[in-house]
């Protein structure tokens, strides 16, 4: 009987093509909408990941300010915040971190290279040319150590450098090519901050990587004293350190923290974060963000139900006179409440299949032209196809219901 | 010839609608008996009741008051669900017009009623042609109802009505939207399959059809009155 309600569906679909796609299309939309979402959210969320391992699990950044996460209340437990909250001006004001924690941290058992990490707000000058997209950056030579950054030209700047307060930088891939185009720029003379920089190196494209947030070929890094010399500050904005297995990571965040809180005086104005925190931290505000956006999403999902069953109404009245002609050659009530229920799943699973195709598409021309690879799992699938069919379910239920419960001698009274 | 067993028993039946319009006694104690193989014709001008007998006898309604005994069971005491077996069972329905479903073609339309009995695809297909052939229409059996004559679509409904090899065919105005010579026709299909020992009944306003029949009741006023087949 299923199947013969599935050939009917398929039959009265069929004979009026351009309705049936109308009221699809709200599910297509639907469907589309949260499917896409959901993807490019999963999309982003294994890229960051994917960037976060490829620097390797046995990385901490130390960074200024108290940000909540698990394993820094686990080793603040003396501490009890009062407020309890995260304060982001503790992140983004003047940093609590010092040089002095750099050569703390060099101390603590485990460690095998720190570098400190400074932001300099400047725009870049060659020539007539001057750009300030890119992401100028303050550190030390054990930021390559760490890193293990490849070079198309040159290369990084030494501890001499630093030691020195030269200016000399080194360019990301894209920053190199809007400054210079196509020549050579190894040896040639930038402007920052009113200052002359002399090209160390060039990095090799990365493809859209990132370097802890940001465009990783957009980059100028230069000595940290240098920077200190040219901002006239004498604070470190984050500290990166490499552990030397990722056993040892827990044992090493433990240490760390300890030294910086007795430098600090007794005060947790710190977070050691393993690349794993911040993993996480990322993943709940990106799952905050997608849940919010595919919610929105789901609302165009009710709606097509919506005009599902408004079309399922109007095809009741108007086939009135086949419910009057099935009921009186034997049809039961369940069978007419079958085949009007069946008939408005297939339209809202058909809608579902086309809402995916059409966001595995529009997936592929996102992926190539912004960058983010939306991932569609099977788990999106099921969802995709278990959405709609219960969509279908609740919203053909009352059409259905209506037909059934057509009194034979009515419906065939009825043209 | 033989006694025939009956195939519909009525006794005392009444029909009262209770509507907006009022009450209002559509049928006042009916008696009728009919028996296997008959041809029994119900006249009688439009608001007589005929259609409100015909209804009840075809299972599509239920009576007010009164006995119907449809081949030995008494439908009062049956569910819905039961009522839809028994029609699906032992009635055909042929109807005036709007007979077939529109989207399906011949054989489909046809098919409905053993697909309601839940009998397998090739059995159905077998039987199907059968009484296609019965009908004459073996050859039309993929086309639209919209392709075929109006002669045509109510030989389809009278092969839908015998496919279930039924007690009864029930007939309301059959000839109704067809000319003289196709209603004749269909009338003469009708009396052939009752020759073959169908019973049948065809409820309708129009005098030639009481030729056909064996016998003729006349409704007037939501009563019986019997009458001599005339010859």
């Amino acid at each position: 009987m299923i199947f013969q309600n599935i050939k009917m569906a398929l039959i009265s679909i069929k004979s009026a093509k351009m309705r049936s796609f109308l009221t699809m299309l709200g599910i297509i939309i639907g469907v589309f909408a949260v499917l896409l979402m959901i993807g490019i959210g999963d999309g982003v969320k294994s890229q960051v990941s994917s960037e976060v391992s490829s620097l390797g699990a046995n990385l901490l950044v130390v960074y200024s300010g108290k940000i909540g996460s698990e394993s820094s209340a686990k080793n603040g437990q003396q501490q009890k915040s009062s407020g309890g909250g995260f304060n982001i001006a503790s992140t983004i004001g003047s940093s609590t971190l010092t040089q002095n924690d750099v050569i703390s941290i060099e101390g603590t058992p485990h460690i095998i290279h720190t570098a400190p990490y400074n932001i300099i707000s400047s725009v870049v000058t060659y020539g007539q040319l001057s750009t300030s997209s890119p992401f100028i950056v303050g550190t030390t030579s054990n930021y390559d150590d760490i890193t293990q950054i490849k070079y198309s030209a040159g290369g990084f700047f030494t501890p001499q450098d630093n030691d020195a307060r030269n200016n000399v930088i080194v360019l990301g891939e894209d920053t190199k090519h809007n400054l210079f185009g196509e020549t050579d720029a190894i040896g040639k003379q930038i402007t920052i901050r009113g200052q002359k920089f002399s090209v160390l190196g060039v990095t090799k494209k990365s493809d859209g990587g990132t370097s802890f947030g940001a465009n990783a070929d957009d980059m100028i890094y230069m000595p940290i004293n240098t920077a200190n010399k040219i901002t006239g500050l004498n604070q470190v904005f984050r500290i990166i350190t490499q552990v030397d297995s990722p056993e040892n990571i827990s044992n090493a965040q433990e240490a760390i923290n300890k030294t910086l809180k007795s430098n600090h005086g007794g005060q947790e104005d710190f977070s050691v974060l393993t690349q794993a925190d911040l993993l996480s931290t990322f993943n709940t505000i990106l799952d905050l963000l997608t849940t919010f956006i595919v919610a929105i999403a789901s609302i165009s999902l009710l709606v097509g139900g919506i005009g599902i069953m408004n079309i399922m109404l109007v095809t009741v009245s108007e086939r009135t006179r086949e419910i009057g002609i099935r009921k009186a050659i034997g049809a039961t009530s369940s069978n007419i409440l079958g085949q009007f229920l069946i008939e408005a799943m297939i339209l809202s699973i058909m809608g579902g299949l086309c809402g995916l195709a059409l966001s595995y598409l529009v997936g592929m021309l996102v992926s190539k032209f912004a960058g983010i690879t939306p991932v569609f799992s099977l788990k999106a699938l099921v969802l995709a196809v278990g959405v709609s069919l219960f969509v279908g379910v609740i919203f053909g239920v009352a059409p259905a219901i209506k037909a059934a419960r057509k009194h034979p001698i009515q419906a065939l009274k009825a043209l | 010839m033989k006694q025939s067993k009956p195939i519909i028993e009525i006794n005392n039946l009444a029909k009262c609608y209770d509507d907006d319009a009022g009450v209002y006694d559509a049928l006042k104690k009916v008696n009728l008996t009919v028996l296997e193989g008959d041809f029994l014709a119900i006249m009688g001008p439009s608001g007589s009741g005929k259609s409100t007998l015909m209804n009840i006898i075809g299972l599509l309604d239920r009576p007010t008051s009164g006995k119907f005994i449809l081949n030995g069971v008494d439908t009062e005491t049956l569910s819905s669900k039961q009522l839809s077996k028994l029609r699906r069972d032992k009635i055909g329905f042929v109807f005036q017009n709007f007979n077939l479903l529109p989207r399906l073609n011949i054989m489909q339309n046809v098919e409905l009623p053993l697909i309601y009995k839940k009998i397998k695809s090739s059995d159905r297909k077998r039987k199907v042609r059968e009484v296609l052939r019965q009908v004459g229409l073996e050859d039309k059996i993929k086309s639209r109802p919209n392709r075929i004559s109006g002669g045509q679509v109510q030989r389809v409904a009278i092969a839908r009505a015998l496919v279930n090899s039924p007690s009864l065919i029930l007939a309301d105005e059959p000839t109704g939207n067809l000319d003289t010579k196709t209603g004749i026709e269909i009338m003469n299909l009708l009396k052939s399959l009752n020759s073959q020992g169908v019973t049948i009944i065809v409820v309708t306003h129009n005098p030639e059809v009481v030729h056909y029949a064996k016998n003729t009741v006349l409704v007037r006023d939501g009563l019986l009155h019997k009458k001599q087949a005339s010859a």
